[in-house]
């Protein structure tokens, strides 16, 4: 069970990276530590979907792309009912998928006022 | 006719059901689908649009086009309590056709949707006009529905959301019953059901006329025997 | 380097291919471009290699190998043969490795065929398998799929550009009404703007897929295959008819995933592989008579025409507005009917592509023909855009 995310930062520029590459896209180090993803972002955009793939039961998911505070952004679900472009969100780790003998987890963002 | 006592007694006691009243929907094409309840001596000409399908094996065409068929056949010669049924016609030309019946005043059993031209969510279209059927016209509390195929399963179970109650027996063979909930209904209504009444005379003249299709998606190649 | 040319063509009817399996798809388009080049399957047919294109044959079709089968089925033995894999892109990168062995010397005439067998799996398991060219932890896994991306740059696009839902219906239409003269399209029954926009049951009958894409924003799910016939332009005697020049290709790649990229709505691997077969072919933007773009989406093919270079930036939904990109306007754009209408069956898309410029080049494209069309461009997308091929047509002068 994973109930962390991570940033990979480059140990030679620092440049952060999400998700994970074998060589840094600032100055080409190969070495990477991993920091904590966490905390506040920003929505950049969001959608709802309706036909959603094999696996999930659902009418409907949320999904979005959020900025964190230290530049990175990442895709991830989001649960709120009225989203906005700029709204703040806070970040979480929960199961994303079902999965036969094993879940994934990853970020679920929700609503900073909720 | 005069019906007989053993007839008689054949017969289910039947309640009055207030009508549907007929509506237009501007499909995307910009043609116009009237939908309407057909009287139950309009089932002849019904059991001919769904006749075709009942060898169609693909995506279950024909367990639903048979259950229709034998549905309908039971509505016409008083064998089914409380059925009904309503139809789409483009021009005339029979595109859908939706059932079912109430159990009891405030239960409805929804039984089939047939969709007769592809592409335009017909099908969807109907079922809708089915349920606002039975919540907004006959005022019931809920719907039992199941679903024959995948394809039924993805549109009602999971786009409605429905209720799962297997502890109650759907009349279609017993498998797993989803309900349809009032307050579901009025969640999924507006972005489910459309269409404006009353429908111009002259539409509803054409859609009271009903046309066999005289070809089916589902079936390549397919020409209508006249009679 | 050594001229390369496209000496013959075949498409099948995309839709619900029903006449059997995956490879005789592939064989009846491959047949046809075969014929259409003159070249007859017998000994001494001089095919010295295939290229087969599809993303998915090894998935949903569980037939691996394909080209090998498909050389055998047409007795082309002992032709090279390979299987090429580049998610939606994969038919513009077969074209352009078939390009690459002749201009190279190696061979001196490929037949490349792209093919999709969508339609045997569900809907939503087709959305699930094209979902698998994303990437696998930070996007698949979240239930993210082409459709939810597409989604959310859209959402990008009318913020910063002011476009509109009915601007991308505006898109659908045209495609559609080029595709009533294509008889290959999938969809010949044309949605009406008004139906699909205006109306008020608009909302029920052309409902969201993906906010603020709807259901005529977005392909359909398609059977298909198609075939080209490449040849070395120093041979060009030996076909039926003259080969149409392939001027220029260039391929880019992005970021894999999407969130990464610096500026959301660019498509920097189009703007790139268009660069390159510009440059390649030694023609501007304005230079293009006819484009095929890739328009999964509709908004897809509002930003290409700007990433290619036909519009400025945010303003390929105006000039869609103004009737710009519908045959007879200034650069007319999916004259085919586009992946909108004339379907999306993956690995034929690229190749699909090709065979309409090449039958507008020779002025063989009917009711939708594009008058003295010279040049043609085709952008073939892959992945939300992470790696993309773009390829120029030219008909030399007589």
């Amino acid at each position: 069970m994973q109930l962390k995310m991570y940033a990979y930062k480059c140990t030679c520029c620092g440049e952060l990276h999400h998700p994970k590459h074998y060589a840094c896209r600032k100055c080409g180090a190969r070495s990477f530590e991993e920091i904590d993803l966490e905390g506040e972002a920003t929505v950049v955009t969001y959608t709802k979907v309706y036909n959603l793939p094999e696996g999930y039961m659902k009418p409907y998911l949320s999904f979005g792309i959020v900025k964190f505070d230290n530049g990175l952004t990442v895709s991830g679900q989001i649960e709120a009912e009225n989203l906005k472009t700029g709204m703040k969100v806070k970040t979480s780790v929960g199961v994303i998928k079902e999965g036969v003998g094993k879940d994934y987890y990853g970020f679920i963002f929700r609503p900073v006022d909720e | 006719m005069i019906v007989d006592k053993m007839e008689q007694s054949l017969r289910p006691v039947e309640t009055p059901m207030a009508e549907y009243p007929a509506k237009y929907i501007t499909l995307a094409t910009g043609e116009k689908m009237v939908v309407r309840q057909i009287k139950r001596e309009e089932v002849p000409l019904i059991l001919e649009a769904v006749k075709p399908l009942m060898t169609v094996e693909k995506d279950f065409y024909d367990i639903v086009a048979s259950r229709m068929y034998s549905e309908l056949l039971g509505y016409l010669r008083y064998r089914v309590k409380d059925e009904y049924c309503l139809i789409g016609t483009i021009d005339g030309v029979i595109v859908g056709i939706v059932n079912g019946r109430l159990l009891d005043e405030k239960v409805g059993m929804s039984y089939h949707t047939m969709t007769l031209r592809q592409g335009l969510r017909i099908g969807a279209q109907l079922f809708a006009a089915k349920m606002e059927y039975h919540f907004d016209f006959l005022n019931q509390e809920e719907v039992w529905i199941v679903a024959e195929s995948p394809n039924g399963f993805r549109r009602w179970m999971i786009e409605y959301e429905l209720e799962s109650r297997p502890e109650v027996w759907h009349e279609l063979g017993g498998v797993p019953t989803y309900v349809l909930t009032k307050a579901l209904w009025e969640k999924h209504k507006a972005a489910k059901c459309t269409g404006r009444r009353p429908v111009k005379e002259e539409l509803l003249k054409t859609a009271e006329n009903p046309i066999l299709p005289s070809t089916y998606a589902q079936i390549p190649g397919f020409v209508r025997c006249e009679k | 380097m050594r001229e390369v040319g496209i000496a013959g063509v075949g498409h099948t009817k995309f839709g619900k291919w029903t006449e059997g399996t995956f490879v005789d798809m592939l064989s009846k388009a491959a047949v046809e471009a075969l014929d259409d080049a003159g070249i007859r399957t017998v000994k001494g047919h001089g095919v010295d290699q295939v290229f087969v294109a599809s993303m998915g044959s090894g998935m949903i079709n569980r037939q691996s190998g394909v080209a090998s089968a498909l050389v055998d089925t047409l007795n082309l033995r002992p032709a090279m043969a390979e299987t090429i894999e580049n998610g939606p892109a994969s038919g513009a990168s077969a074209v352009k490795l078939g390009y690459m062995a002749i201009a190279s010397g190696m061979c001196n005439c490929v037949l490349v065929v792209g093919g999709e067998m969508m339609r045997v799996v569900s809907g939503w398991e087709g959305t699930d398998f094209v979902a698998t060219m994303l990437h696998p932890e930070a996007e698949y896994n979240y239930g993210l799929t082409l459709p939810a991306f597409a989604g959310m740059f859209t959402r990008l696009y009318m913020e910063k550009y002011g476009v509109t839902e009915r601007d991308l219906s505006i898109v659908s239409v045209k495609n559609h009404e080029n595709a009533v003269h294509n008889p290959v399209a999938h969809i010949h029954v044309v949605p009406s703007l008004y139906a699909i926009a205006d109306d008020e049951d608009a909302h029920v009958i052309n409902p969201y897929v993906a906010e603020p894409l709807r259901m005529y924003h977005v392909c359909p799910v398609s059977d298909g295959a198609a075939a080209v016939v490449l040849c070395a332009m120093d041979q060009a005697d030996r076909f039926a008819k003259k080969p149409v020049k392939i001027a220029g290709i260039g391929q880019a790649t992005d970021t894999h995933s999407v969130a990464e990229r610096e500026v959301p709505t660019d498509l920097l691997a189009v703007r790139l592989a268009a660069q390159r077969a510009y440059d390649m072919a030694g023609l501007k933007p304005q230079d293009i008579d006819v484009a095929e773009l890739h328009d999964a989406f509709q908004i897809l093919e509002v930003a290409e025409s700007e990433e290619v270079g036909f519009f400025e930036k945010g303003q390929g939904h105006i000039a869609a507005r103004n009737g710009e990109t519908r045959i007879g306007g200034k650069i007319p754009i999916n004259t085919s009917g586009g992946l909108k209408a004339k379907g999306h069956p993956l690995g034929a898309t690229g190749v699909s592509q090709i065979v309409e410029l090449v039958r507008q080049l020779r002025g063989e494209a009917g009711g939708r023909q594009v008058q003295d069309a010279k040049t043609g461009l085709a952008v073939n997308f892959g992945g939300f855009g992470n790696n993309v091929v773009a390829t120029i047509l030219a008909r030399e002068e007589e």
